[in-house]
């Protein structure tokens, strides 16, 4: 399912944190994997150091699988590029998908080979995996 | 505790010159603007025992502007805040005025925000945004490092829930361009736009084109905030704070799931409730307007038109001078210019006090204005104020 990798990587890598580095280690083997509170079961996406619903420090991380479907939830078309590396990705489209097994989990991802007439709220996309390094890679959507 | 309402008044407002250029530095225009505000007031330096401004690490502190204008005040306090902070710092202010620390207190907001650092973004690191950003890891890869794709988020699936289109986020450009032609002062005096020309402008980052957006410029304003009792003594018209409040909502700043709530909503009935009045008592209006579509979410969220019907409502021409709520009269970010916020705070109280009257600026008869200040989705704040 990966692209093959890039060479000469230009865009931003995602950076791994105290709080997040089980997600994105989970991205670099194609799968993805969120951050729970076991106090009140709430997704944590993104993770941080403790759940933004009822303040607790007692996470796990579960693991979602390789295959992930979702809809898109809201979307912006960018036509300028507003951070380096993006100059050859416009017009690029940046949504936020709501898991199809996990309504309440959103993922803010590119919609790949999608034209800017074709996107809209509602439109069922797949995760794929989009090998960005040797060693990294993050997940984008495409039309499902 | 007891009813702040009416008990505490704006009496100086004021500003520096406004350009794309300042070849100045904050400090210098943060003291223009507070000149500018005493002169207003009637006031002098020594006058004000409390000096406060927001920023975002790119303008100057409140020491120093005091020490520059001679005095040595009792309180200084400057905060990193965004587009609601006017409303939470005069917030603050009367909180200190109320328990005895302070007298009178000038807050600022000084910036270079198109030769110096600049909020649209630009020359900034990846890493840092990544790390500066809560959540930045999961946006910045995405290529979103712009506030009008995070905001745009919210506006699409906005418009997609409540019918709103590309045309009526034309009607809130089209009619701030307006009152643009009646400042002398805006950047875009004389520099009108038609919706058709609106309409035809090609997208930046869909559903905003270049006019959805607000200005960068280089600019200082100040306001200043006193006792009701005091403010009798100075030599302009003061303006009472009818009532103000605050709120955080939304689990992230940047990174945004929830894009069906906003801060305003929470805010609203609270300041509508200590205010004492009801959305159809406002007369006059700035809400804040970093994009376009903010003003429309913000109209639905103050109840000053029915979600559902805030589309019906701006291109009914309710914001332009004669309708029903004009807003934004100077302007407004859209085409006056940009201070995070505080000039629209300005333009309000010189409505409020009809400064512009027996001219075509002044909204005749206003009594009750509202100023909505918005640093996100995630924080708002508001007030009420009257003549």
């Amino acid at each position: 399912m990966g692209e093959t990798t890039k060479v000469g990587y230009e865009k931003p890598i995602p950076l791994k944190t105290q709080d997040n580095h089980p997600y994105w280690d989970g991205a670099d083997k194609h799968e993805l994997v969120l951050q729970k509170c076991k106090s009140c079961n709430e997704y944590a996406q993104p993770p941080g150091p403790s759940c933004t619903k009822c303040g607790s420090t007692d996470l796990c991380w579960e693991s979602q699988g390789s295959t992930v479907l979702g809809k898109v939830y809201s979307y912006v078309v960018s036509y300028r590029p507003f951070l380096p590396g993006f100059q050859n990705d416009c017009p690029l489209i940046i949504a936020v998908v709501e898991l199809e097994h996990l309504p309440q989990v959103k993922i803010i991802g590119n919609v790949l080979n999608c034209s800017p007439d074709d996107i809209q709220v509602g439109l069922p996309v797949k995760m794929i995996w989009e090998d960005i390094t040797e060693d990294r890679a993050m997940p984008q959507w495409v039309q499902a | 505790m007891a009813s702040i309402k009416d008990r505490y008044a704006i009496v100086g407002v004021g500003e520096s010159e406004r350009s794309k250029n300042s070849g100045t530095t904050p400090l210098h225009m943060a003291l223009d603007a507070a000149r500018a505000a005493l002169n207003d007031a009637g006031l002098e330096a020594k006058d004000i025992d409390g000096f406060m401004s927001y920023s975002e690490n790119d303008s100057c502190t409140a020491h120093q502007v005091a020490n520059y204008l001679g005095v040595r005040p009792k309180y200084v306090k400057d905060i990193m805040g965004g587009g609601s902070s006017t409303e939470m710092l005069i917030a603050d202010a009367i909180g200190l005025i109320e328990t005895g620390q302070v007298n009178t207190v000038l807050i600022y907001r000084s910036m270079n925000g198109r030769s110096g650092v600049r909020m649209g973004g630009g020359g900034w690191g990846v890493d840092l945004l990544q790390t500066a950003i809560e959540g930045g890891s999961f946006i910045i890869p995405y290529g979103a490092g712009s506030p009008s794709q995070w905001f745009g988020l919210f506006a699409t699936r906005h418009m997609h829930e409540t019918g709103l289109t590309k045309e009526h986020l034309g009607h809130v450009c089209v009619s701030a361009y307006e009152h643009a032609q009646r400042n002398p002062k805006a950047f875009f005096y004389g520099k009108p736009v038609s919706m058709e020309e609106y309409l035809q402008t090609a997208p930046l980052s869909y559903p905003f084109n270049k006019h959805d957006f607000c200005l960068e410029s280089d600019e200082a304003n100040a306001i200043i905030v006193t006792s009701a009792e005091r403010a009798k003594d100075c030599k302009s018209k003061p303006v009472y704070i009818m009532g103000m409040a605050a709120r955080q909502c939304v689990s992230h700043a940047h990174y945004w799931k929830n894009l069906d709530e906003v801060a305003a909503d929470y805010v609203a009935p609270e300041v509508y409730k200590m205010a004492g009045v009801k959305p159809e008592d406002i007369q006059v209006a700035s809400i804040y307007d970093c994009y376009s579509w903010v003003v429309l979410r913000q109209l639905e969220a103050y109840g000053l038109a029915p979600r559902g019907e805030v589309g019906d409502f701006v291109a009914a021409g309710n914001l332009r001078m004669n309708g029903k709520l004009p807003t934004n009269t100077a302007g407004g970010m859209l085409s006056e210019g940009y201070t995070h916020g505080m000039n629209n705070v300005l333009e309000i109280v010189r409505q409020v006090r009809h400064e512009y009257e027996g001219t075509e600026r002044q909204v005749e008869d206003c009594e009750i204005g509202i100023c909505t200040g918005w640093a996100g989705p995630d924080i708002a704040g508001a007030m009420i104020l009257r003549k």
